[in-house]
């Protein structure tokens, strides 16, 4: 998937600010998403499982989900600007990281427990809420952040040394060179 | 963006694709298989005292995720095979499928335990999977599969004859700018890509300016050439839509754009026929086109008055190989007598054009685009070396017909083996060229090509660059020149071809040839260029200023810092040949 992003030119370039706007996203999202954990009771069973306090596991949890909101963005990079396609794009990442985190992770670091009934419900359905409330959030916060247009144009790269500049060499090549 | 995505066509795939997955979980439990129902799975796992609230919430729940897959399918995975549709989504089932039976359906098991918490282990957690479930769930999810992939399809474009609803009116306004009417700056032009030939044998209709958005943020889209300092913005109305048939014209879809372009700005160099004509003119093969387009030509300047730049017919020597050589639009057809007829009519259609536009204005400017290509022969092989004479030879047709050029005999004589006349001939090569015409020369990089052994054309990418191809050019016309359009499909590398055509530009004025302007082509992304728009798949083509999101690719702010580093350069704030023609 990555090439393909790539090839359509999903890069964010230098006047974007991706991590920040993804890190913000991921916070703001993660309201939502708490409020889903309290409705079903998964918020104290995930604290028992992890062995910390409800407040605690709030806390490991909100900073868990910048670091995912600025991971999600850098991934989709100006896909997750799409104020039509973004809250599926976070929906998707939202379920891949219950997939990955909920489902695999979190029974293998805790020798095996995993919440069950309507508690693990709230962790899928948490996640979800999550996702799509990022990938709705996210251009929106992005916006603001972006260096302006004036700003952006001065910049060395983008200014006439660029005729002496490189081609995007492909993903491919890449690859084999960072192997090299 | 990745893909331009009908949301109409995947709901409705995603929905029909539910409903078939349960219509087959229900219909193998009544005729006694074990067929796993999701909504009945979905159904147990919390509010055992609404049993009907929790069917209609599962149901609901298990349409609302056919609708993302079906989303997701759209967006990510759609026209990336080369297979029959519902093909590509049994193919794409596999992901939906793999997650159901690995992921979701423990999980489901799960969810309807008890207990807020248990212990796991691998064989547990797998206990809910036996072999009937796992082949209901496969099959179920193939289901759904062929299904939206048989409903989704052609997410761009629509069937011709089709019309779509007229742009939004214009708010009010949220710029200072103001255009600058007869000003003699150099151009530093961008334009809207705004194609619309028919394929599929003329059944189906490309229309990028509604692939883009642009109908819809027309608005947004002029301000942000304003924002950064574009001059003259090529702009094509679409005239499949706007011309109705002769004396019949829908002009709101185009009055709220012209009358900002006219208050505000950039400058509009109106691009009359691009790579199509309405459906009831048919194709570029009808010799009455060029009667047609003359009387829309004329309504359109005396609508618009203070419309000074026109772009007749675009690149005519592209509509007619791309129509009539390679059969990939309109008349789809593969004759190089029919390439003639179209590029006969299409430069009939120029001249008839710029004379009912001169009758109007008559101080008019013509700028005639035409894509700059050049053929080289691999090798001294007679064979090869002939093609690529017939290409060279081909590519400048239209051109000569409209500039009164004399024709080589081999052009000469393909024109008249398919009926047109040496008396119309003649009438051409004797007429008087409006004096007030710009040859505009595109170049992209496959504009050179190669002819190899086997008689193919090959893209050679930049091996003589924009200076020497437009030099052949001007060698054969000794007109005005512009460089009407170029990109680059490579967001990283586009800076530097932006720089290095401009670099060719400013080389070729020094060598003396009078030089009005230059053009990124286009202000957002395309679409389906990579492929020709050969077919309707909605692939992104990141070439703009701006992604389709609006916001800016490097290139825009590269074009930005171009231009403020030259516009106020002597030159450039007035360029002489432009002085001279506006004078």
């Amino acid at each position: 998937m990555a090439s393909f992003l790539q090839a359509h030119g999903y890069d964010p370039g230098p006047s974007q600010r991706p991590f920040s706007a993804g890190a913000i996203s991921g916070v703001l999202a993660t309201v939502p998403a708490i409020g889903v954990l309290l409705w079903f009771g998964s918020l104290r069973t995930e604290a028992q499982i992890l062995g910390l306090s409800e407040l605690a596991t709030v806390a490991v949890g909100w900073t868990a989900m910048a670091i995912a909101g600025a991971a999600y963005a850098r991934i989709f990079g100006r896909a997750a600007n799409n104020i039509h396609g973004g809250w599926l794009f976070g929906m998707a990442f939202g379920f891949a990281l219950w997939a990955a985190g909920a489902v695999l992770l979190l029974p293998i670091l805790s020798g095996g427990k995993a919440p069950a009934g309507p508690a693990a419900l709230g962790v899928a359905v948490s996640m979800l809420v999550w996702g799509g409330a990022i990938g709705l959030l996210m251009p929106f916060v992005h916006r603001p952040l972006h260096e302006s247009l004036e700003k952006g144009s001065k910049r060395a790269e983008v200014g006439p040394s660029a005729a002496a500049g490189k081609d995007h060499p492909p993903l491919r090549q890449q690859r084999q060179e960072s192997r090299h | 963006m990745i893909r331009v995505v009908s949301l109409k066509k995947a709901i409705t795939a995603g929905i029909a694709g539910a409903a078939v997955m349960e219509i087959f979980s229900l219909g193998g439990r009544l005729a006694g298989l074990n067929t796993v129902d999701l909504v009945q799975q979905l159904s147990t796992v919390d509010f055992p005292k609404w049993p009907l609230f929790a069917v209609g919430a599962a149901l609901l729940v298990h349409l609302g995720t056919g609708v993302c897959w079906a989303v997701f399918y759209a967006f990510m995975f759609w026209g990336r095979l080369r297979l029959r549709p519902p093909l590509q989504g049994l193919l794409f089932a596999a992901v939906p499928a793999a997650l159901a039976i690995l992921v979701v359906y423990p999980e489901l098991a799960l969810m309807r335990r008890g207990a807020d918490m248990v212990t796991l282990s691998l064989a547990s957690y797998f206990a809910p999977l036996s072999v009937p479930v796992v082949a209901s769930l496969a099959v179920a999810h193939a289901l759904f599969g062929l299904t939206v992939g048989a409903i989704y399809r052609k997410p761009v474009g629509y069937a011709v004859g089709h019309k779509l609803s007229p742009p939004p009116p214009r708010r009010p306004g949220q710029t200072s700018a103001k255009r600058q009417d007869g000003s003699p700056r150099f151009m530093f032009a961008t334009g809207i890509e705004c194609s619309y030939p028919t394929i599929e044998n003329g059944k189906w209709r490309r229309d990028e300016m509604d692939s883009t958005g642009h109908y819809q943020q027309w608005q947004e889209d002029f301000d942000l050439a304003r924002r950064i300092g574009i001059t003259h913005i090529r702009y094509g109305p679409p005239l499949h839509l706007i011309f109705d048939g002769p004396g019949r014209y829908q002009w709101d879809y185009c009055d709220p754009q012209m009358e900002d372009l006219r208050d505000y700005g950039p400058e509009p160099i109106v691009d009359l026929c691009h790579f199509g004509v309405p459906a009831w003119l048919g194709n570029l093969q009808n010799p009455e086109i060029g009667k047609a387009l003359a009387e829309y030509a004329g309504a359109f300047a005396e609508r618009y008055p203070w419309v000074r730049f026109y772009t007749p017919v675009n690149e005519m020597y592209v509509s007619a190989r791309m129509s009539a050589l390679d059969g990939l639009w309109n008349e789809q057809l593969r004759d190089e007598g029919a390439y003639a007829r179209a590029a006969w009519n299409l430069a009939n259609a120029t001249i008839r054009m710029s004379d009912a536009i001169l009758k109007r204005r008559d101080d008019a400017i013509f700028i005639n685009s035409e894509s700059g290509e050049f053929y080289q022969p691999c090798c001294p092989d007679e064979h090869v070396q002939q093609i690529a004479e017939e290409s060279n030879a081909r590519r400048f047709l239209p051109l000569d017909l409209i500039y009164a050029h004399p024709l080589g005999k081999r052009m000469h004589d393909l024109l008249t083996s398919q009926g047109i006349s040496q008396e119309d001939i003649d009438g051409l090569a004797h007429r008087e060229v409006p004096k007030r015409s710009i040859l505009g020369v595109d170049y992209y990089e496959w504009n050179e090509r190669l002819i190899d052994r086997e008689g193919k054309a090959l893209a050679l990418g930049e091996l003589f660059g924009w200076y020497v191809i437009a030099s052949q050019y001007w060698e054969r016309y000794r007109r005005p020149m512009m460089h009407t359009e170029t990109n680059k499909m490579d967001a990283h590398g586009a800076p530097r071809w932006l720089w290095r055509q401009w670099h060719n530009v400013q080389l070729l004025a020094k060598a003396g040839v009078p030089l009005v302007g230059f053009t990124w082509y286009s202000l957002t992304d395309q679409i389906d260029w990579s492929i020709a728009m050969s077919q309707a798949v909605g692939i992104v083509y990141p070439v703009g200023l701006f992604d389709l999101n609006r916001e800016a690719r490097t290139v825009g702010l590269s074009y930005m810092h171009l231009i403020q580093l030259y516009r106020e350069e002597p030159d450039y704030r007035e360029c002489k040949t432009l002085k001279e023609m506006m004078g």
